[in-house]
């Protein structure tokens, strides 16, 4: 019996540290255009908060839609790797520390790996030219 | 030949090329409207290094919103909205930095000019400009940032309480409570700096 | 006077209070020698401020003063502003050669000025020869962005 609770308490221990260490991320996918609607109708206007920082990069566009959006957790010293579109992965390593190891996968293909601290609050963005004058970009966010 | 056409070229035909990604059209409306936004950066931080790095970063801005530019006011008052507002960035961070003054605790309050008695003789009477000039310029060095800020938005800039409020991210009756006692403190200041004349 | 009442005479000062409450205080100012002298003392401050600002001139040549500004906008460019005006493709055209080029030398010049792929304290690797890093510290957000994959559509992505 006393073997058990013992037990128990190591686990709930080891349960408790690894929730401290474990990162929630947030990814979502963006298209970035000078249009007023997207074309698609599944796709949303950004919201707020992303669209404030987005403007106070040196972006050209005006506005932002939401293709899509996964939220994941990443345990110290592991990694997720999540699919925003058939084209698009992002694998985040969780380096502890709030530093991470992103890297971008186009096609399945690596396209660059980014180390940095993540701060909550704070965000990663990789874009890049897509045809007609718009944009892709990947926002990842610590989330709170 | 292309920096005749420039140089010949009004605000709106260089804005029109600028859109377009061309940078010497840029060069020349910074060129031409470099002190405007230098001044006004100035007239906020008073301090000729931080005037100089904000008003250069109000231009990158500038660039990089031009996009964005409606033709709503003329070119250079959008300029100046941008550099307003970095400036006011810049001393919200300054500010977060001091530790709470005995200034910033009599900010709204007014301090000790809310009890001087109202100046009856008008203290800058019979000055010559020049010299006006540089004593409004002594007296606004010794206000606070939220007091000259208040005073050079409403009195040089000319914007109406509601725009102040806006661009200072606070209420109307806090911009006109700011702006009353600037006032009053410059009132008081450039009677002071006549009498120190006077002696 | 109680602070609300000297707040109401430099509205009507500004002219910033509705007709009815101006004429109301315009009409209490004869009566009132206090509110008379403040509202005085409140336009001569307005007069002289009036004006009578410091002209103030940026402190640095034409060149200098430019060149920094350029340097700026060379190193943070991703793109030339959008064109405004229809025909796009043939000014974006253009204009995309000669910005390439700038935002080569421009990466240029930060390589060689900081450590490779490190900048403002985050780190990046590249399969991707044309990426730069960009980093505004006000709002917490890191910028990579790549050439990849330049041309190609995003209508399949979702």
């Amino acid at each position: 019996m006393l073997w058990m609770a013992v037990l128990v308490l190591c686990l709930s221990m080891t349960a408790g540290s690894a929730q401290t260490a474990t990162l929630k991320l947030e990814a979502q996918l963006l298209w970035g255009t000078n249009d007023g609607t997207s074309p698609n109708p599944k796709h949303k206007p950004v919201g707020p908060e992303i669209r404030k920082k987005l403007k106070e990069l040196p972006l050209k566009w005006t506005n932002y839609f939401e293709e899509n959006r996964k939220s994941f957790d990443v345990a110290e010293g592991g990694a997720n790797k999540v699919s925003l579109s058939d084209r698009c992965e992002v694998e985040v390593r969780n380096l502890g520390g709030n530093k991470i190891e992103v890297t971008h996968f186009g096609k399945g293909e690596k396209v660059v790996k980014q180390t940095q601290t993540l701060p909550k609050g704070e965000l990663l963005v990789l874009g890049g030219n897509a045809p007609n004058s718009t944009a892709w970009l990947v926002v990842l966010k610590h989330a709170e | 030949m292309a920096e005749i056409s420039h140089s010949s070229a009004d605000d709106e035909a260089l804005v029109r090329e600028a859109q377009q990604g061309g940078l010497d059209a840029f060069e020349e409306l910074v060129s031409r409207h470099r002190d405007r936004i230098y001044g006004r950066a100035y007239s906020m931080v008073r301090n000729e290094e931080e005037a100089m790095d904000l008003s250069q970063e109000a231009w990158v801005k500038g660039w990089q919103r031009l996009a964005q530019f409606q033709r709503e006011s003329s070119f250079a008052t959008w300029m100046t909205r941008i550099v307003i507002n970095l400036c006011l960035d810049h001393l919200r961070k300054q500010k977060r930095q001091r530790s709470e003054s005995l200034d910033a605790l009599n900010e709204e309050s007014g301090g000790v000019e809310r009890l001087m008695p109202v100046l009856t003789v008008n203290p800058t009477e019979r000055l010559e400009r020049g010299e006006l000039r540089q004593r409004i310029d002594s007296a606004l060095n010794q206000l606070s940032h939220e007091h000259r800020t208040a005073l050079v938005l409403h009195e040089f800039e000319e914007m109406e309480y509601k725009e102040i409020a806006r661009v200072m991210g606070c209420s109307i009756g806090t911009v006109m409570s700011r702006l009353f006692y600037a006032r009053r403190k410059l009132a008081v200041i450039l009677a002071d700096l006549k009498k120190s004349e006077a002696t | 006077m109680e602070n609300d009442a000297h707040l109401k005479l430099q509205a009507f000062v500004d002219g910033e209070l509705p007709e009815a409450e101006a004429r109301v205080v315009a009409s209490q100012l004869a009566r009132d020698a206090d509110a008379a002298a403040l509202i005085a003392e409140m336009k001569f401050t307005r007069h002289a401020l009036a004006g009578h600002e410091k002209a103030v001139r940026v402190p640095e040549s034409r060149d200098f003063y430019w060149s920094k500004i350029r340097r700026q906008i060379e190193a943070s460019e991703v793109e030339r502003p959008a064109p405004v005006a229809i025909p796009w493709h043939a000014k974006l055209r253009r204009f995309l050669a000669p910005a390439t080029a700038v935002a080569v030398v421009a990466i240029a010049g930060l390589l060689a000025t900081q450590p490779v792929g490190v900048v403002g304290g985050t780190e990046t690797s590249l399969s991707d020869s044309g990426a730069f890093t960009y980093r505004d510290f006000s709002s917490g957000t890191t910028l990579v962005w790549l050439s990849y994959p330049a041309e190609e559509t995003l209508d399949d992505e979702d």
